[in-house]
């Protein structure tokens, strides 16, 4: 165009060149519409140039306002997203449209009953025993244990507990693969009067009976972590007695202390007396006014206890006080940690990986950590978070050392997810098998 | 006004070139710009970037967050955190990432070494043979022709995230440990990533590799995904039928030999046998997935030979659909392609059918009309983003991990009140001789549980 432009130009000062419609009109007229048509190509030009800018930028960057749609669709996302994560965290049914809060609870007068009352377990779970030859309760010489533990069935308050509890269940499965313990994890409040730690009673009951073949119920809580993996329970010694709970006779009888037995991690004998005890234990466990007045008790009776609504442990130990001859088949185990309170334990873990070895249990290597006052899975705990997280982490990665050993794996210190080798890999890895795998090498049993 | 510097004839020829050069200028910055737009310049990027970029510095000038926001973030203020991190006892001001400490830096890799999953080992066979004959303590069949079975499954160290996904997890966890307590199963649940090189979805490989060697008395590792969950309680796995074969997962047979599909079959759950052919498969397998170059160039290949891949690196079960089907002689005798019950179910084609499968049907059938696994490909519950909805998601996930719940409930006389409710009711009263009450579907003390009661 700008060629014919100039060429129209040239057509006015040399008549020999041709040109392509050019006007003969007087020069004045000729010069100005050739301005105009100057102007007017440059504008199409210009004009063309910037359409096709235009829409080539369009088409690579986009065009719009510079806060652009995309932070307002976010923010929809977002918001649409946050109300899922709400609804999943709330307590609220869908389907139930009598939500819980106006049940009517058991009133003092009324007495409350995990189920009907057995009165001849033990001869009963002989026959079915005797019947059922392929279930026995001793497999390969060791009493069979089931350890139950759970936690509830809706999101954490926050997402670092469920995170806890998913570490916690995996140390509780290593442990269990290792020695041969089957696991029950529970989700689901089977009674709702009694709720909470309550919770742990009617599953108890409801495992025994449904499970005949299985001789130990061994209820570990979710926030207590094997921190022994080769040590195993010395079930012997437990052969006259049908409750193994961890604490100190001085602390229980003498003090009365609030804190002398603990349940967190205890052993029930399949049988009568534990049904029995189990229904002698219940009645301070009905919330409402039942569990409130019963914290009042518990209270005034034991030492140390602060003022709150009853719960299992401080009532098993009232109970154990008051009625004296539960304790002939009670044993009370503190010989090895099988509740060790993780204040005193978590910061000598290097202290221990230098000096001793698994498979004592005790205070040289406990066999579990229980990381009470914690409580991950709520708002707020007794302690610092900060403390009690890296703790946590520490006492897991402290057990899943153990694990890897096997694999020829460690962690990278104990507060790190990552690992490193300690062996190199190998074309006879049976040998290291023989060596390191716990089930084989015997290494290190609790006798 | 040139004119009367350089003559008429010369000005006429500097404004056809000037007119000349403007055009050309013009259309090769046009050019330079399309190319530009579609090809991007190497490190200068497109024209999106760089308007990214624009935007991005014009924001942080206003003192707004550079990084684009994320949508399932926990949306919890982060002010005034820093004077009150150390001592605060609640768990919704702490940030977990700064808990973790690495002692140790991350071994350097010689990158001009070829990558191996481990040495080769070529008498496996004989070994484990050697030591299963001096360990009878350990025997790799229990109850006779029972296979002794580890199910491996397992998930990041690092806190999920989304604010539910560990939650999912955890449900995810219990719904195995419940199928394998019925079914005489052991788990192994992974959290440590044993080879840095090989992250993601071919972290499984190491990890099968030091398993299946350091377990010589596992006959089969069956691999599960963290993302699947057991739906059937009751189906037990027709052991029988693979008793000639190495390994074992779902899919059809003319997707992947003929079609060579990429979803021909799923390696979210598989059945692998401990023996020789099983290592010399994972060292085959392995090449594609060191993460970096390698990766990439094996994804291009992938979606060139296989059928419907999309763009994306090399993942495990693509170059198990090609290693299959071109080296078909190799493998193929031993490889089983199960599709007569749902080893792995897309759960997009059966959430929606568990009221009538609980109407029509009852649990041991373990295919469409009860499935035995129900997974849930794409959703991503432990990432930020996954391919489908996240109401969907999760809410199926609910439906799914109660579905399979009921059936463990209801040894117990006891269900969820809907597939939906995490609440329970009673179904049958607690009697007085519990030992009577027989479950309906026998899953309190299944035949395939039974113990032969040795000499001891």
């Amino acid at each position: 165009m700008g060629q014919e432009g100039a060429q129209k130009r040239g057509s006015s000062t040399l008549p020999t060149t041709t040109t392509a419609g050019g006007h003969r009109t007087g020069r004045s007229i000729r010069g100005g519409s050739r301005q105009i048509h100057k102007t007017l190509n440059n504008i199409k030009i210009t004009i063309l140039c910037g359409l096709v800018t235009i829409l080539v930028l369009r088409g690579t960057i986009g065009f719009g306002s510079l806060s652009s749609d995309n932070d307002q669709e976010n923010q929809a996302i977002i918001e649409e997203t946050n109300r899922i994560l709400e609804e999943i965290r709330s307590d609220k049914d869908p389907d139930d449209p009598e939500d819980n809060q106006n049940q009517p609870t058991i009133n003092l007068n009324d007495t409350y009953s995990l189920g009907p009352k057995i009165l001849n377990w033990d001869e009963e779970r002989r026959l079915w025993l005797n019947q059922n030859q392929d279930f026995p309760n001793i497999v390969n010489g060791k009493a069979r244990i089931l350890l139950v533990t759970g936690s509830p069935p809706n999101p954490c308050d926050n997402a670092i507990g469920d995170h806890y509890l998913l570490k916690s269940i995996k140390n509780k499965i290593d442990y269990c693969r290792i020695h041969g313990i089957e696991i029950v994890y529970n989700m689901a409040h089977l009674d709702k009067e009694l709720s909470g730690y309550w919770a742990k009673l009617p599953l108890i009951r409801r495992l025994m009976l449904s499970h005949p073949e299985v001789e130990w119920i061994w209820w570990m809580d979710s926030d207590a972590l094997f921190t022994d993996m080769v040590f195993e329970l010395p079930l012997d010694k437990y052969k006259d007695h049908n409750l193994v709970i961890h604490g100190y006779q001085d602390l229980l009888f003498n003090q009365k202390s609030w804190i002398a037995l603990n349940t967190g991690s205890f052993l029930f004998r399949n049988c009568q007396w534990s049904l029995d005890l189990l229904d002698d234990w219940a009645p301070m466990g009905p919330k409402g006014p039942v569990r409130e007045e019963a914290g009042k008790i518990l209270t005034a009776n034991l030492k140390g206890r602060p003022a709150f609504e009853a719960d299992d442990q401080s009532a098993l130990i009232y109970l154990l006080i008051t009625k004296t001859e539960w304790m002939k088949k009670v044993f009370i185990e503190n010989s090895f940690f099988l509740h060790g309170y993780w204040a005193g334990l978590v910061d000598r873990y290097e202290e221990m990986m230098e000096k001793y070895h698994p498979g004592l249990g005790d205070e040289r290597w406990p066999f579990v950590t229980h990381f009470v006052g914690c409580k991950p899975c709520g708002s707020y705990g007794d302690y610092p978070v900060q403390r009690c997280l890296s703790s946590m982490e520490r006492a897991f990665n402290f057990a899943d050392n153990q694990v890897l050993k096997l694999y020829g794996f460690r962690h990278r210190g104990l507060l790190s997810p990552k690992i490193k080798r300690i062996r190199n890999e190998t074309v006879n890895p049976l040998q290291y098998v023989d060596q390191f795998d716990i089930r084989h090498s015997g290494q290190g049993t609790s006798n | 006004m040139l004119d009367r510097i350089i003559g008429p004839r010369r000005t006429r020829q500097l404004n056809r070139l000037l007119h000349k050069g403007k055009v050309t200028i013009l259309c090769l910055v046009l050019t330079i710009v399309v190319l530009r737009g579609n090809l991007g310049a190497g490190k200068f990027g497109t024209p999106e970037q760089d308007f990214k970029e624009i935007r991005e510095t014009f924001y942080q000038y206003r003192s707004r967050r550079a990084e684009p926001r994320r949508v399932l973030e926990e949306l919890q203020t982060t002010t005034e955190q820093t004077t009150s991190s150390v001592t605060t006892n609640s768990y919704a001001e702490f940030d977990i990432n700064k808990l973790f400490v690495d002692e140790e830096d991350d071994v350097k890799k010689n990158v001009n070494e070829p990558y191996s999953i481990g040495p080769k080992i070529s008498d496996w066979d004989e070994q484990r043979g050697n030591w299963l004959k001096q360990n009878p303590n350990f025997p790799n069949f229990v109850n006779g022709n029972k296979p002794r079975v580890l199910l491996v499954t397992g998930s990041s160290p690092k806190p999920c995230e989304n604010p539910v996904g560990d939650h999912y997890l955890l449900k995810s966890i219990k719904n195995k440990i419940d199928y394998c307590r019925i079914h005489g199963i052991e788990i192994f649940y992974n959290m440590a990533l044993l080879d840095a090189e090989m992250a993601g979805f071919w972290a499984k490989l190491p990890l099968i590799r030091k398993l299946l060697l350091s377990h010589p008395e596992v006959e089969f590792l069956w691999w599960m995904d963290s993302d699947a969950m057991f739906t059937d309680m009751a189906f037990e796995i027709p052991w029988e039928r693979y008793k000639d074969r190495n390994l074992v997962m779902h899919g059809w047979n003319e997707m992947v030999y003929d079609e060579k599909n990429w979803i021909g079959l799923n390696t979210g759950s598989f059945l692998l046998r401990n023996c020789q052919w099983s290592l010399d498969l994972i060292d085959v397998w392995a090449p594609m997935g060191p993460k970096g170059k390698i990766r990439d160039e094996a994804g291009k290949l992938l979606t060139r030979e296989l059928k419907d891949r999309p763009v994306f690196e090399a993942d495990d079960q693509s170059a198990m659909v090609w290693i299959l089907a071109s080296q078909k002689d190799r493998w193929a005798n031993k490889v089983y392609l199960e599709n007569h019950y749902y080893l792995h179910g897309y759960w997009g084609i059966l959430v929606d059918r568990y009221e009538e499968m609980i109407a029509s049907y009852h649990p041991g059938f373990g295919d469409h009309r009860w499935p035995l696994v129900t997974h849930f490909v794409g959703c991503k519950p432990c990432g930020k983003f996954g391919d489908y909805p996240v109401e969907r998601c999760l809410k199926q996930m609910d439906r799914a991990f109660n579905f399979g719940d009921n059936q463990i409930l209801q040894m117990y006389g006891f269900t969820h009140k809907s597939l939906a409710s995490r609440r329970v009711k009673q179904t049958r009263n607690d009697s007085s001789n519990p030992l009577e009450v027989k479950d309906e579907l026998g899953l309190l003390h299944p035949a395939y549980k039974v113990v032969k009661v040795s000499s001891s």
